[in-house]
């Protein structure tokens, strides 16, 4: 298109915390756009920029003004308009005067809809210039931003997430005149505090196309991604150079990208006697005070080197390095200081502690659930296991759980409760498989994480996460919409995804039922409701795992519906079936057993069947097969000589009247169909397999 | 850098951009910003703008003197700047310049941190900022004090002096710091930070979490409570009020290091603190805006504006 400009608008304010660049760079992005497109304006979408003190967007090729928008108005007929001497009536007149035309221009046409032709008149709407039409929106799109955390500052009312402190606002070449709060916008902007030291005037932004190149000789890289792909290398350069490798965290990758307008990455030392720590420890205070990576050898025991950004090109007096290993000093003497007093005492003896730790109010103390999780693990481990004293490990494991909430370790880093306790344990010399019970038994974390790694802390894991889930539906929390401050659908994925991944033969009606007995104490409501309501929260975590496990939607649905609470059973015929899920022959089944639901949705269960009424070939054929389904177990098979129902049963279904008039025949095939239905349901139901 | 040297530089560079050089208030505070400078300061309309040194005292932070980087009670620089001027950034970078930082050598990061004080019905957004890695200041710019927002909004910056003393000269523990030197005929003594401190350190934490009379201070706690009510709505009197506001959360600290405070005591008490404060807010906006005509107040904000917006650095 000719004439098409370039947008940029940049927002220069006081350092934005870093979790609202993004959503706030997004939000005006999609508000620009569909703005743009109910004007006329064709974008392909804004280019998004952000740094700590900046968000940007650019909008290549708008066009210079709105397209000209043509309109199309009629009037009264024509006999009204002219008259017999074929002058112009005072109504013709009028209808010109209306639209802002000479009578000349009026035509006669007759429009779609009227019975004689009519007056009509073409407007054609000039389309405004697109730097008018800016000028006056954009005030309102940004004050329009919704600011989770919003602010006012100085003497002013407006709110936003910053101060706005420069605006800098070009279509083209040409500085689009918008004020916001005072500011007015200029084609100039601020590069990086240091670079500005020698330079007091502003950057000059000559064009939207040269932004990030004005910016990054004034020491600002303004797009995330260029950020972040400079940490990445500095730090895997400066971790082989010390001798190993980053301790990934892509997390922290992203908010050191967002802190910083230059990336440099400093390595700095600690003293090596730090390394007696756990490396859980090292790699949470780090990350959680310092915002630095660890390294890790080729054996991955941590090396005495940290990795952090600073904001700047370069550390010309090694302050940088030296300030933050004296800060990362004082860090770590606190937490080798937590480390020696919490092993001062055996980690049991803060078991009677947990009595004064709520978990919650109407459930009780810690040292409350603790008690339930050892009942529940006492229950399930029997079922697992006949060996006596591996469930004396367990129950041992599950007594130690949460004694690690009372340390000082776990106080400073919340996030290191289950590590902490294991670790502990380790110390103490307790077995092998009750300090990993307890050091992984909050796992997984989330979506992305692992179970637990033994089958003991896959159990303490399950046992204390079914606790919290049917504890607090006993006392009437219960998640809804997207209301679920407590986590227990996170919780009950976890448990669903253990019980899937393990294989065990507990079924969810069992753990359900377990769960509720060791809640009843402090239930609040009636056990009936909280029963119906955990089966139909799990029914939930289950059809999601199964999404998880990417079956598709005529597996899950077909299979779902003939039983869900056996993970073991519904795996097996999950697998089995997905080898069919492509298979035609189920479709054509579907279909029939659509059929069949509906020709016996108002009939009793009959089983009046007489192989001897049956007269047509079709139904004659139908019955083999379907002896061949009933008496197979292997599931397997079973699904072969489904698939191969398909015809015969297709077949019937177009050769066989099954409401005949013959009553005793008429029984016999709808028997017959009772059947075949009870056959499909060993498997799933094909009714729902569209 | 010697202590006594920072703060009367801080002092002369705020005093030299038009602060006033505010004193300590003499009741036990757990940080400046309870200081009545700030408090009554940071509400109304009238510009203020002022710097004062204020010791906080945390009881729970005490550590008998023997941990290098805890203390029961440590020193805040504290300014209020009303209403924020659009360079407050730069005035606050100036003044780290002023302290013998020369940034073009180091990494100095504004880090969200928003700031609450329950007690007081305050709150504010900002930054922790981070110099090479290590927090030195927090800067806030107030939106509610006392319940009321705050028209206009104060910018508050808050210096650890101790904090940016150790950080200037790689002191690994507070107790070395050199306050200041003390020269007589016999020569020149330099006085250590622990030479000042360590025992009131040591005292003060075995207060704090031995001796302190747990029911004398549950008795004082509600005692003040009442005092403050009674000088609030018999009188009208504000300013006393508040100050039996400071000592309810005193004691209230003192409690709660000791334990004496459970969880689900503790909102309710830090509620009363908050009720009583916050009507003490309320009287002195009354009585400020009852003194002077709304009109002569709108005037002089008027007047305070002309430095304008400007361009960031």
């Amino acid at each position: 298109m000719s004439g098409a400009k370039t947008f940029l608008l940049e927002l220069h304010c006081e350092e934005i915390p870093a979790r609202f660049l993004k959503p706030l760079t997004d939000e005006f992005a999609m508000a620009f756009s569909a703005w743009a497109a109910g004007q006329g304006l064709v974008t392909s979408g804004l280019e998004i920029f952000f740094s700590p003190r900046k968000l940007a967007w650019r909008g290549a090729g708008l066009p210079a003004s709105q397209p000209d928008q043509t309109d199309t108005q009629v009037g009264p007929p024509q006999r009204m308009c002219v008259g017999e001497d074929g002058q112009p009536t005072i109504q013709g007149l009028k209808f010109a005067e209306k639209w802002g035309v000479e009578f000349g221009a009026v035509r006669f046409e007759q429009p779609a809809g009227k019975k004689e032709p009519c007056a009509v008149v073409t407007i054609t709407k000039q389309g405004r210039p697109t730097a008018d039409l800016l000028a006056e929106a954009l005030p309102g799109l940004i004050a329009g931003l919704h600011v989770p955390k919003a602010m006012r500052w100085g003497n002013s009312e407006f709110e936003f997430v910053r101060p706005i402190r420069n605006i800098l606002c070009l279509l083209g070449d040409q500085v689009v005149p918008i004020t916001v709060d005072g500011v007015a916008a200029t084609s100039t902007t601020w590069g990086h505090r240091l670079y500005h030291r020698q330079h007091p005037e502003p950057v000059k932004i000559a064009s939207p196309e040269v932004y990030e190149a004005a910016l990054e000789a004034a020491g600002v890289v303004a797009g995330l991604e260029g950020r972040r792909t400079r940490i990445a290398q500095q730090l895997d350069q400066l971790a082989a150079e010390a001798g190993g490798r980053v301790v990934a965290d892509a997390e922290l990758l992203d908010t050191l990208a967002e802190i910083v307008e230059f990336p440099k990455i400093v390595r700095g030392e600690f003293p090596a006697d730090f390394l007696e720590l756990p490396k859980e420890v090292l790699v949470t205070s780090l990350r959680e005070h310092q915002k630095s990576f660890c390294i890790e050898g080729p054996d991955g025991a941590l090396l005495p080197f940290f990795l952090t950004a600073a904001n700047r090109t370069d550390d010309p007096a090694g302050f940088v390095k030296a300030g933050n290993e004296w800060v990362l000093k004082a860090r770590l003497y606190d937490a080798r200081f937590f480390f020696a007093e919490d092993r001062k005492h055996p980690l049991s003896d803060r078991l009677e502690k947990l009595k004064a730790l709520t978990f919650q109010r109407e459930l009780g103390s810690y040292h409350d659930k603790t008690g339930r999780v050892v009942a529940l693990t006492k229950a399930l481990a029997r079922r697992l296991s006949t060996d006596d004293e591996h469930i004396d490990r367990a129950l041992e494991a599950a007594r130690m759980a949460k004694c690690d909430l009372r340390t000082l370790m776990v106080g400073e880093f919340p996030e290191l409760q289950g590590v902490m306790g294991g670790e502990y344990l380790k110390h103490e010399g307790a077995h092998e498989e009750v300090w990993k019970a307890v050091k992984e038994h909050y796992r997984p974390v989330g979506a992305e994480d692992a179970i637990p790694g033994t089958p003991m802390g896959c159990l303490l894991s399950l046992c204390d996460k079914l606790d919290t889930v049917a504890g607090c539906f006993a006392v009437g929390l219960i998640p809804s919409g997207s209301k679920d401050p407590l986590a227990l659908r996170r919780a009950g994925q976890g448990l669903v995804r253990i019980l899937w991944e393990q294989g065990w033969p507990l079924t969810l009606a069992d753990l359900v039922e377990a769960a509720l007995k060791v809640v009843a104490p402090k239930a609040t409501k009636p056990e009936a409701d909280t029963r119906e309501a955990l089966l139909t929260f799990f029914k939930d975590r289950v059809a999601y795992q199964l999404e998880l496990a990417k079956y598709v939607g005529s597996v899950r649905r077909s299979t779902m519906a003939v039983g869900w609470m056996d993970l073991v059973d519904l795996k097996l015929r999950c697998e089995n079936l997905s080898l069919f899920s492509e298979d035609p022959r189920f479709a054509i089944l579907g279909q029939s057993a659509k059929r069949i639901g509906n020709i016996l949705k108002d009939e009793a269960p009959l089983n009046d069947f007489k192989a001897a009424l049956l007269v047509e070939p079709a139904e004659i054929d139908l019955i083999q097969h379907l002896h061949r389904v009933e008496t197979q177990h292997d599931i397997i098979v079973t699904l072969n000589n489904l698939a191969e129902l398909a015809d015969p049963l297709e077949a019937f279904f177009n050769a066989v009247m099954v409401k005949c008039e013959d009553p005793a025949l008429r029984a016999t095939r709808l028997s017959l169909l009772h059947r075949l239905r009870q056959a499909f349901l060993r498997v799933a139901d094909f009714s729902l397999w569209q | 850098m010697h202590i006594q040297e920072l703060i009367l530089r801080l002092q002369r560079f705020w005093a030299d951009r038009g602060c006033l050089i505010g004193q300590p208030y003499d009741l036990e505070k757990g940080a400046g910003t309870m200081n009545p400078l700030t408090f009554f300061g940071a509400l109304g309309s009238k510009p203020w703008n002022v710097a004062y040194v204020e010791p906080s005292r945390r009881p729970a932070d005490g550590r008998y003197g023997e941990n290098p980087f805890r203390v029961y009670k440590h020193l805040q620089f504290q300014v209020i700047l009303k209403p924020s001027p659009a360079k407050v950034q730069d005035l606050y970078i100036e003044s780290l310049e002023a302290l013998g930082i020369d940034l073009s050598k180091h990494d100095l990061r504004f880090e969200e941190d928003n700031w609450e004080s329950p007690s007081l019905g305050a709150w504010g957004v900002g930054w922790q900022v981070v110099l090479d890695g290590m927090e030195i200041s927090q800067f806030t710019y107030f939106q509610q004090v006392g319940g009321l927002d705050c028209r206009p909004v104060s910018a508050e910056l808050t210096y650890g002096i101790e904090r940016i003393c150790m950080f200037l000269g790689g002191y690994d523990n507070i107790f070395d710091l050199i306050h200041g030197e003390v020269t007589t005929d016999d020569g020149v003594f330099p006085i250590t930070y622990g030479q000042m401190r360590q025992r009131e350190e040591f005292e003060l934490s075995a207060y704090s979490f031995e001796h302190a009379d747990l029911d004398l201070h549950r008795t004082l706690f509600e005692s003040f409570e009442k005092e403050g009510w009674r000088l609030l709505k018999d009188h009208g009197h504000f300013l006393s009020a508040y100050e039996q506001a400071l000592k309810m959360s005193h004691t209230f600290n003192v409690l709660d290091a000791r334990g004496a405070v459970s969880t689900t005591e503790r909102p309710g008490i830090i509620k009363r603190v908050r009720d009583l404060a916050c009507a003490c807010a309320r009287a002195y906006l009354e009585f400020e805006n009852g003194k002077t005509p709304t009109a002569g107040n709108a005037e002089i904000a008027e007047k305070s504006t002309v430095a304008g917006k400007g361009g960031a650095k």
